[in-house]
């Protein structure tokens, strides 16, 4: 998956993050007058979320209270799609109806943050028996109409906006902010409140709305995801389980250049994209390596700028990636040395990048001890503390450039120091990468606690990473100030790291 | 509003921007004449003799295309005139210099003038005008001013600025403070004076002499106007460069080449095995080929003393003039490259003595050049490819918005230089920059990837990658990058026919290299 920073893009759920869009009614065909009484979209419902987001600064505290709002719609028998988005942090999750301004409580069956979408049901299903369930179409063709129904801004009741197909193409998703998958490009006017509901055509759903630019940077710019990626999601959860994406996990550069074609031994036919980095622990870490030449995936030939023709469209490679499942295999035509070789290669999520993008649905880790917090490096943690420091901003930036993730899977960061007389002298070192403590290397939180139970010396030494001087404590004064901080400060538990 | 504007341009010398900020348009501020009063009686003018007003142009050289020079501008001072008819000014002033002049205060009489010798670690330059009888002319009425070096605490001194006529301008300050702290280059910290008090502003503004009966104490490095915080280049770091100057061959300012830990914190102290009173600091870095590493001095190591005077845990010695003072002092400011230095420390619980000569790092001997003034960037452009070698001026360039990604990348390896040195490497070359040539299609988006190899020799610095631009083969050059996409090709032939086509095209490209 293409890493990419998204700027402007903002997600359309009302939620604290983000934008959102909400559900619309059945669809009717096109250019006819809906009578919201008849029944045809009453699968198209509001979603109304209460949200506790998470406090990375204090992590043992509950969070911040917020709440959203967003559309979702019936596909089957009390299951609602909607965005990933818009329920995620949620701690009540209400569903209403256009013509019913009675609330039902639901809560997630599943939800897929690097697609975007969720899966929701009402507690109790039996209000929706009666209702009709949105069938879905394929990919709309460029220039066809589409109409965009949800729960925007602008008024309470259904609303129904109508635009054409502008583009077709591989797009970031601001959801994560790392991920990147097929995104369809519609002219309806798609707004906060949108999000998670149908894009119908011809009384089919073609996409579900989920993200645009704010008004200052585009205009008329709206994206849905399209059916092959809700599919894919559907497909996934009928185990009962989400498997997420699998990645090749490997960055493609285009030979445009003569003497590289030539070097590389691509042929004038513009097949074959250059290998210009390879993920050790991804999909391919053992096969590919830089400088080679991926020359088709699955048969479809790869062109110099890394796109393939595939169902009639030219796309990323990637895409033909997207549409596996963990555990199925690709295979793969590629030139090493200038020998052409094939290999068949089982797919696999590639972890490291996870902790690279926003992380919802999840209570923060920490473990505090002496006054130290210690929190594992993510993007929540870095947009949360603002981090200025160096090695921490390095480490984070690079941790798939310079295979950083190898070493240390789940790097950990001394996040703050909170004020007492055992560790007055330390506090300068907050946002500090922790290296190692009491002689254990810690590559992730875990060894923190397991480092702190090793008591064979009279002091907790903790080594920073690119600092110059240990941090220690001396143990009997530490142990003492822990349960004294713990009180001053109002934290009631010292470690969380996860439910395991 | 106007006047807060003039001082920061005082303040911007030394603590905020690089040294290549002009103060463009200070000089032409103007100021309300004089009213005469009621009554008749001239008012008396007080000059000095021993200044001079220096104006001086300065043009850099572009860092991020190197074979141009950015727009020149204009910077005006107040030069102490020294004996042998030599003015001192700060470094700062001389920085980039293309055209240096004094002027006389009071007849507005100018000479041209030249750089002696500078030093912009220490920010002080001498200039000399070449002997003539305009020079001799110039001088005449000109005194020496000598160098007092006895400042204390509480001392009132003042800056002196010379208003349109040469009126003297006097600002009295008190000495508050004796510290040390970087100038306007990277580095270790020199002596600062610091003062309070509100200094007006005048025209020269980039060099100003601060007196005391009639001695130069120091000169202005910067004037902080919101907190009326002024700080001073003091007359002992002065003596120092004139000393060195005056020997024949200059030799800068010796360092010892490692960093401290301050032992305030008694866990640590307990941790370090130091015991509550006494004194010492931990080294945590000795830096490879410097003073400290070669008198044998080894990270972990308590420094306890410098030269006899005893270093306390905060890392200060007491000076006999000042009071407690940073340690760094006592090898840069007290001590002399080649001067024998004797330190003692602690190593597994033993007191050890060192002895040792001490040594300066000059800026060649970094990986990544502290600062670059006076010339251009080193570089090669081969068929678009631009590559240098990576410099601080280099980076400070980029605005903090800019500092993702591969800025972020590099700033960290200027940071962190030593895995970089151990592998033999004497300077960080890397690709800046691509221009649009046809050799180059497909690069055109790159730009900070570090290089590791070319053509399969492995590049130390810019020499290496020039001469192994020699050794293509097959027609082809095999540049081997750090970073994303790791390898770029580029045939050799075409490379030399777009280097022809960039002599003097669009990008008025004068020369395809600068490897002085």
């Amino acid at each position: 998956m293409n890493i990419r920073p998204l700027l402007s893009l903002l997600a359309l759920a009302l939620l604290p993050s983000a934008l959102s869009a909400q559900p619309v009614p059945a669809p009717p065909a096109a250019n006819q007058a809906i009578d919201t009484a008849s029944g045809a979209w009453e699968g198209i419902v509001n979603i109304d979320v209460s949200v506790l987001v998470p406090d990375y600064r204090e992590p043992w505290n509950a969070g911040q209270p917020s709440g959203g709002s967003g559309t979702g719609f019936l596909i089957g028998k009390n299951r609602f799609l909607t965005n990933a988005h818009v329920v995620s942090n949620a701690t009540r999750i209400l569903i209403r109806t256009t013509n019913d301004p009675e609330p039902h409580p639901a809560k997630i069956v599943h939800i897929a943050h690097d697609c975007d979408l969720a899966l929701i049901e009402a507690e109790d299903g039996s209000h929706f028996d009666k209702l009709k369930p949105l069938d879905f179409g394929g990919i709309p063709q460029l220039n066809t109409e589409v109409i965009a129904i949800g729960y925007p801004i602008g008024g309470d009741r259904i609303s129904v906006t109508r635009g054409v197909v502008s583009r077709i193409d591989f797009r970031p998703y601001s959801h994560t902010s790392v991920d990147s998958h097929l995104a369809i490009q519609v002219d309806a006017a798609i707004n906060p409140g949108n999000s998670g509901g149908p894009v119908l055509q011809e009384g089919k759903v073609v996409g579900v709305a989920f993200q645009g630019f704010s008004g200052r940077v585009a205009q008329n710019v709206g994206y849905m995801i399209p059916v092959p990626v809700i599919k894919r999601f559907l497909k996934d959860i009928e185990d009962g389980r989400y498997d997420h994406y699998v990645d090749l996990a490997a960055s493609d550069f285009p030979i445009e250049n003569p003497a590289q074609a030539k070097a590389l031994g691509t042929g004038s036919d513009g097949v074959g994209v250059m290998v210009g980095d390879v993920e050790p622990q991804g999909s391919v870490g053992d096969l590919l390596k830089i400088g080679d030449v991926i020359l088709s995936i699955d048969d479809n030939p790869v062109m110099n700028n890394g796109l393939v023709r595939f169902e009639g469209e030219l796309m990323d490679m990637n895409e033909i990636v997207e549409r596996k499942f963990a555990g199925d295999t690709i295979k793969l035509k590629y030139m090493h040395d200038g020998k052409k070789l094939e290999a068949t290669v089982t797919l696999k999520r590639f972890d490291p990048y996870v902790r690279l993008g926003a992380q919802y649905n999840q209570r923060p880790r920490y473990i505090v001890n002496a006054g130290l917090v210690f929190q594992p490096l993510d993007r929540n943690l870095m947009d949360a503390h603002q981090m200025r420091d160096d090695t921490v901003n390095y480490v984070f930036d690079n941790f798939l450039t310079d295979k950083l993730y190898v070493e240390r899977p789940e790097p950990v960061v001394l996040t703050n120091v909170l004020p007492d007389e055992v560790n007055t002298w330390i506090t300068p070192y907050a946002h500090s990468v922790v290296d190692e403590i009491n002689g254990v290397k810690i590559k992730s939180l875990k060894d923190v606690q397991t480092a702190l139970a090793k008591k064979d010396k009279p002091f907790i030494e903790i080594i920073l990473l690119e600092k110059n001087r240990p941090l220690v404590l001396k143990r009997e004064l530490a142990e003492a100030a822990h349960k004294r901080i713990m009180q001053t400060y109002n934290i009631l538990e010292d470690t969380y790291l996860g439910d395991e | 509003m106007k006047l807060s504007q003039i001082f920061l341009f005082l303040a911007v010398g030394a603590a905020t921007l690089p040294a290549q900020t002009a103060l463009p348009e200070a000089a032409k501020k103007k100021r309300t004449p004089a009213a005469p009063e009621a009554a008749a009686v001239p008012q008396q003018v007080v000059q000095s003799n021993s200044l001079v007003k220096v104006n001086a142009t300065s043009q850099p050289y572009s860092l991020h295309m190197p074979w141009q020079k950015e727009t020149p501008s204009g910077r005006r001072g107040l030069g102490v005139v020294l004996s042998g008819n030599r003015v001192l000014v700060t470094g700062q002033m001389v920085a980039d210099a293309t055209y240096i002049e004094l002027e006389l205060p009071t007849t507005g009489q100018k000479l041209p003038a030249k750089v002696l010798a500078v030093d912009y670690e220490a920010n002080l330059a001498l200039l000399e005008s070449a002997p003539s009888d305009k020079q001799q002319a110039f001088f005449a009425g000109l005194k020496p001013m000598a160098v007092d070096s006895g400042t204390r605490i509480e001392d009132k001194v003042d800056i002196l600025q010379t208003g349109r006529v040469g009126e003297l301008i006097k600002s009295e300050l008190k000495i508050g403070k004796v510290l040390t702290r970087r100038y306007n280059v990277e580095g270790s910290g020199f002596l600062v004076y610091e003062a309070n008090n509100i200094v007006r502003s005048e025209a020269n503004s980039f060099t100003l002499p601060v007196v005391k009966g009639g001695k130069l104490v120091g000169l202005l490095l910067s004037y902080d106007s919101k907190n009326q915080v002024t700080t001073i280049l003091p007359a002992p770091i002065i003596e120092h460069f004139l000393k060195d100057v005056a020997d024949g061959s200059y030799e800068g300012f010796p360092s010892l080449g490692m960093e401290l830990q301050s032992t305030l914190d008694e866990q640590f102290r307990e941790y370090l095995g130091l015991k509550p009173d006494a004194p010492g600091v931990l080294i945590s870095m000795v830096m490879k080929g410097g003073s400290a590493e070669k008198a044998g001095m080894k990270k972990g190591d308590i420094l306890v003393a410098i030269n006899g005077f005893a270093i306390d845990s905060r890392g200060d010695y007491k000076d006999p003039q000042f009071g407690a003072l940073s340690s760094s002092h006592l090898v840069r400011g007290r001590a002399y490259v080649g001067d024998k230095v004797e330190i003692q420390v602690i190593r597994e619980g033993k007191e050890v003595t060192l002895n040792g000569e001490l040594t300066r790092r000059k800026p060649d001997d970094y990986l990544v050049l502290p600062y670059l003034f006076d010339k251009g960037p080193r570089y090669v452009l081969m068929g678009g490819l631009l590559f240098q070698e990576l410099s601080r001026p280099y980076l400070d360039a980029f605005g903090e918005d800019q500092r993702g990604g591969a800025i972020l990348r590099l700033s960290r390896v200027a940071s962190h230089p030593d895995k970089y040195e151990e592998e033999g490497r004497k300077k960080l070359v890397f690709l800046s920059l691509v221009l649009p040539t046809p050799s180059a299609q497909g690069y055109d988006k790159l730009g900070g990837q570090v290089v590791n190899k070319v053509n399969g020799t492995a590049i130390k610095d810019l020499n290496e990658l020039a001469d192994a631009f020699k050794d293509a083969k097959d027609g082809v050059h095999v540049i081997e990058l750090k970073d994303f996409p790791h390898i770029l090709y580029l045939d050799s032939f075409n490379a030399e026919r777009d280097n022809m086509r960039l002599l003097g095209g669009a990008y008025r490209i004068g020369s395809l290299k600068r490897l002085e």
